[in-house]
């Protein structure tokens, strides 16, 4: 059901296909999720008038709108909904067809690709090679960051190696199937 | 009880400090555990907003890896135990998503049935070991020092419902006070402190970081003290521009619960990893020992009669 109403026109978006929760269709607008969310105050759509935007078929309208990429993912909307709605998930949802859209915040997009494909390389997550990544595109925000990088190297407690983990080419084919199984953006 | 120990990508990372005062204290406990084998990344707050399947299949291959050696995994880490108890429970709900998630595990020889058994730290300290072991090994007591509880988030949640209460959890209270500490009100412990936000999205995290902030100075407490590593991370790293956006000044330092119980327990500061806490926490041992000076007087005072 999440699939049809994400994806209309059959675009491969890899979107949720088996949510656990209720979908959106359940929301009866009672708006405890936005007065349960952190972040709500920085969104151009709250979680309530995303769920309302999805009943209404506008989800391109609620991805554009980036107000998925504030979902911190802390889950209280999700505990909290008297419907049962998974609500995290479907900020999720819209994250992700944000990113594939290329519609995201450039900062917070490129936040998320560096992590994953740091992930994929290594099978764990390498600080040193993510913040290259992340940071190498926008310098201004190296700038803010560089006296927190300097302290937290004074304490030892950035790790220059990269992680050693035995099975990493086994984690890139398993990147690769999740890709093949749900579809490629 | 056999344990195997899930550390996550945090814990041997920048949340060092964690790690080695989880380690010291854990053993002055007496638990004992083996690292879980290559393990992997959880996938972190990120893998959710890439792909579905991967937040799912990423952490199920470290359950699935513990299923192996049929003991209770056990992790420090509360997002690495959210995202794990996540697949968990849907893969539990969703036949279907857990063949989809064992078709992706496939690929690195695993499978996962479902046996596995997740344990939070937290969990292991207060209903395994035992508060009463607890009280037993602390040789200095927290007298005085006035703490605030942070439970964290999706990970207080996730976390706190499997043996506490979900909206008002108190289980971190307990312990805190068993250590002899007096904990504070502070209504935002379960609120989120933004996540990645504090990089990915600086005005929003400096604001949420500002907030938990504000209401530990309000509560009067010396520290902070949380038992999440990227809390841990946030609430240290961003005192400055928590401040900007609250139009104050922070230095308030914030501990990871191990560290706080270490010093209880009479541990040397370097053990904890205390030197490595970016608020350095000085002024809270001048206080611990003040306020341990002050009870042992009272002690001679009431003495024997």
């Amino acid at each position: 059901m999440v699939v049809q109403a994400l994806a209309p026109r059959g675009e491969p978006v890899a979107i949720m296909k088996d949510p656990l929760g209720n979908s959106f269709d359940f929301c009866y607008q009672c708006g405890l999720c936005t007065a349960s969310c952190r972040t709500a105050f920085a969104m151009k759509y709250t979680p309530r008038q995303v769920m309302n935007l999805l009943q209404l078929g506008c989800e391109d309208e609620a991805a554009a709108s980036g107000s998925g990429m504030l979902c911190t993912a802390c889950y209280t909307c999700t505990f909290r909904c008297p419907r049962g709605v998974a609500v995290t998930d479907m900020m999720a949802a819209i994250q992700r067809l944000n990113l594939h859209r290329k519609h995201a915040d450039r900062d917070i997009r490129r936040f998320y690709l560096s992590f994953m494909r740091t992930v994929e390389r290594h099978g764990r997550f390498h600080e040193v090679e993510f913040l290259a990544r992340y940071f190498i595109p926008n310098p201004i925000l190296l700038i803010e960051e560089i006296r927190l990088g300097l302290s937290l190297m004074t304490k030892g407690k950035v790790n220059l190696n990269p992680p050693k983990m035995k099975s990493r080419k086994a984690m890139a084919a398993m990147f690769r199937k999740a890709e093949e199984i749900e579809g490629r953006p | 009880m056999s344990y195997v120990y899930y550390p996550g990508c945090s814990l041997s990372g920048t949340a060092r400090e964690c790690e080695e005062s989880i380690q010291a204290v854990m053993r002055t406990l007496g638990v004992t555990w083996t690292e879980l084998e290559d393990w992997n990344c959880c996938g972190a707050a990120v893998s959710t907003g890439v792909s579905y399947l991967l937040s799912l299949a990423l952490p199920a291959r470290n359950l699935a890896l513990s299923e192996r050696v049929e003991s209770d995994l056990v992790t420090g880490c509360s997002r690495c135990y959210m995202n794990l108890i996540r697949a968990q429970h849907y893969m539990q709900h969703n036949a279907n998503l857990k063949d989809n998630v064992n078709a992706v595990l496939a690929e690195s020889g695993v499978q996962y049935s479902g046996k596995a058994r997740l344990r939070h730290l937290l969990d292991v300290v207060i209903n395994d070991v035992g508060l009463d072991v607890v009280a037993e090994r602390v040789t200095r007591p927290l007298a005085g020092l006035r703490v605030a509880a942070y439970y964290g988030c999706c990970q207080g949640l996730w976390t706190y419902a499997q043996f506490d209460s979900v909206e008002d959890p108190t289980c971190f209270d307990r312990l805190l006070a068993t250590l002899g500490a007096e904990v504070v009100y502070f209504p935002l412990k379960t609120s989120c402190c933004g996540g990645t936000l504090s990089m990915s999205k600086r005005e929003v995290g400096s604001k949420l970081i500002g907030d938990l902030l504000l209401a530990a100075v309000a509560a009067d407490a010396d520290c902070i003290i949380t038992a999440c590593p990227l809390c841990m991370f946030n609430l240290n790293s961003f005192q400055n521009e928590a401040g900007r956006a609250k139009g104050t000044k922070f230095h308030i330092p914030v501990l990871f619960v191990t560290q706080l119980m270490g010093l209880a327990f009479g541990l040397p500061p370097k053990t904890l990893g205390l030197h490595r806490n970016v608020v350095p926490p000085d002024p809270l041992y001048k206080k611990i020992a003040a306020g341990a000076a002050v009870s042992s007087a009272e002690a001679v005072a009431s003495g024997p009669k």
